[in-house]
């Protein structure tokens, strides 16, 4: 029986590092980080869409298209396609697709993501907004003052221009609060969260705990394995090397962007001016507390804070 | 042919295409198709009309979310827009749902039924655009997306004429040659790519209400078949991949032939995995197929045109500059 989980995540937040940790697990050799799958890894890909409606999103309107992929995602639930263009991130019969979207609903009540026909569950991965920012500024080829406006906007959203086709269907992010809110507050389907903050302190462990969710065994040694070869120096060395096709385009003169850039958690303390860090606290101050992210006059106490998993998982059943 | 005649009984004026080789009558204006004349007493290959169109078929052999297919008929629904039925490859009914105007049909019908409807006819069809390099045509294929009406739209600018835009089909003669049937007067870009290729003011209607993407005229259009002299698959320039026209073994460029085939999962459904092989692994060795890798960035046109004259050159089909 096919398992699918969503790997949810405000961009910059860790997916991509948590998917190669799953495209390393049982391997002799680290994973080329080329090799993951990129068109088809994530669920707002055109292809999936275009294949299964046997007709081409690009002629519909974002909202037409949201009324469209739950219909997509059940599918894929349940089929394995004869000739997919790219393999997914497996392990077995468990994908792991990766989402930027928010868990909507469309305006006839069903969600974007097909509730619990689409997946069996979802692990969420969070991270602290005030490294967000600079990495996403980053991402986006924007200032740090533009990327923390964006991840205040409900409205923002990737992909999501008119006048041109955009290289994947339309993902709204509801901005870095609202996104972590959509997909606590859903009861669809049960969430298992993971804070980057976490992988980094314990990176085998919190595998080994994501894994087990989605009902993978992996002993210890495979899980201590897999975390060496997805180790951060390893991944910024490959790109060195070789590139890394999801890294940020050329922009206006300036040469391809680094994907792995920093890989630390507690960046922020020497790429934000203070008033970043007050504006950023004041946008997410509820959902930075729901998650362990005390502001910055008690930054010694976020490293002391309560894991908040266990309250999750008992809310989510 | 005589049968596709029945469905032009009653119909008050029909317009006149070729595509693909094929002659259309058609109940709809078809913006982008190559009109033809009347020709009255032959019956035309193909008839588009509007009429009652089935909610599902009697004799499914395969479905998905929305679409069926059953003993020679394909019945796809566009929800909230339209549901047509195509008929062995001979017709094309459509209905649209309440509400909509008929001209909303009708890029579904001239794009996406009708390269379903040549799949019916077991053509080969691939996800393309063509430009026409003195007296052949050369491919742009590549998922949605990839820029072949664009890269089409500023090749016809710099002189080389559209043969086909976003669907191509190709005919093997019986020397086993590929040839290309154009398909089109018209391409269809994004406001975007207008603005950024400077044709505004060739701009026609837009593909659908809804939607910033227009028809747009090109400088000139063929409307005779052509050999097919190279087939591109395009390529976004993102590392590892470097820039560049690289020729591929000769088992990946008919993979890649085949994987651009229009609809795929067509191909899959119909049973037509060895048509496509065979007809891919002849193109393969009859005419090239190359990778043609570059940055998705309007400034570097002029350059990619360049690699490409040159690579032409190289193949013969441009002669060496003196």
């Amino acid at each position: 029986m096919r398992k699918t989980y969503w790997l949810a995540s405000y961009p910059k937040s860790g997916n991509t590092w948590f998917r190669l940790l799953v495209a390393n697990l049982r391997r002799d050799t680290p994973v080329d980080i080329n090799d993951i799958p990129e068109r088809s890894g994530i669920a707002s890909a055109r292809g999936a869409f275009d294949s299964i409606m046997m007709f081409p999103s690009a002629l519909l309107t974002h909202e037409e298209c949201d009324r469209l992929r739950p219909m997509v995602y059940e599918v894929l639930a349940e089929d394995d396609l004869e000739d997919p263009d790219e393999v997914e991130t497996k392990i077995g019969h468990t994908r792991f697709v990766k989402t930027h979207d928010s868990y909507s609903y469309n305006p006839d009540g069903s969600a974007l993501m097909a509730g619990a026909k689409g997946a069996d569950g979802v692990i969420l991965i969070v991270r602290d907004p005030r490294d967000v920012a600079p990495s996403l500024a980053n991402h986006n080829r924007t200032s740090i003052d533009e990327a923390i406006a964006f991840m205040a906007d409900a409205a923002s959203n990737f992909c999501g221009h008119r006048d041109r086709q955009p290289n994947q269907l339309r993902q709204q992010l509801m901005g870095w609060s609202g996104f972590a809110e959509s997909w606590l507050s859903q009861v669809d389907i049960p969430v298992h969260l993971v804070r980057y903050e976490d992988m980094h302190a314990d990176t085998s462990g919190v595998l080994g705990g994501a894994l087990a969710f989605a009902g993978i065994d992996a002993a210890p040694d495979e899980t201590v394995r897999a975390a060496g070869f997805a180790e951060f120096g390893e991944l910024k060395k490959q790109e060195e090397e070789r590139g890394f096709r999801e890294a940020p385009r050329p922009k206006m003169g300036k040469g391809p962007g680094s994907f792995f850039r920093r890989g630390v958690s507690g960046g922020w303390r020497d790429e934000l001016d203070l008033d970043q860090i007050a504006r950023i606290e004041r946008d997410h101050a509820p959902m930075m507390a729901r998650l362990g992210y005390a502001p910055a006059e008690n930054a010694a106490v976020a490293k002391s804070a309560p894991p908040t998993q266990d309250r999750i998982e008992r809310m989510t059943g | 042919m005589a049968a596709g005649v029945v469905g032009v009984m009653g119909i008050a004026r029909l317009y006149q295409y070729t595509v693909s080789g094929l002659s259309v009558a058609s109940e709809l204006v078809l913006p982008g198709l190559i009109a033809a004349e009347d020709m009255p007493g032959v019956s035309p290959d193909v008839v588009i009309r509007e009429g009652e169109v089935p909610g599902a078929l009697e004799d499914v052999e395969s479905l998905g979310p929305t679409w069926q297919v059953g003993k020679g008929r394909f019945l796809l629904e566009v929800p909230g827009i339209l549901r047509m039925l195509l008929t062995e490859g001979r017709e094309i009914v459509f209905a649209t749902a309440e509400g909509v105007a008929r001209e909303e049909a009708t890029v579904f019908v001239s794009g996406t039924g009708f390269g379903i409807l040549l799949h019916q006819r077991e053509r080969i069809v691939l996800h393309a655009s063509a430009v026409r390099v003195r007296d052949s045509a050369v491919l742009f294929c590549g998922p949605s997306g990839a820029g072949k009406s664009t890269l089409a739209a500023a090749l016809s600018d710099a002189g080389y004429d559209l043969v086909t835009d976003d669907f191509c089909g190709i005919a093997m003669d019986a020397d086993g040659l590929p040839w290309v049937q154009p398909d089109g007067r018209q391409l269809k870009l994004w406001q975007n790519s207008i603005d950024r290729l400077d044709m505004a003011d060739r701009r026609a209607a837009p593909v659908r209400k809804v939607l910033e993407k227009f028809y747009v005229e090109p400088r000139a259009a063929s409307t005779v078949a052509l050999p097919l002299a190279a087939i591109y698959v395009l390529r976004e320039a993102r590392p590892p991949a470097v820039p560049g026209i690289q020729r591929p073994n000769i088992v990946d460029g008919a993979l890649m032939v085949r994987g651009n085939a229009y609809r795929p999962a067509m191909v899959r459904r119909m049973n037509q995995q060895a048509l496509y092989f065979q007809a891919a692994a002849a193109i393969s060795q009859r005419a090239g197929v190359f990778t043609l890798t570059r940055e998705l960035n309007f400034a570097k046109f002029p350059a990619v045109i360049g690699w490409l004259e040159a690579h032409w050159t190289e193949l013969g089909l441009l002669e060496q500059a003196a």
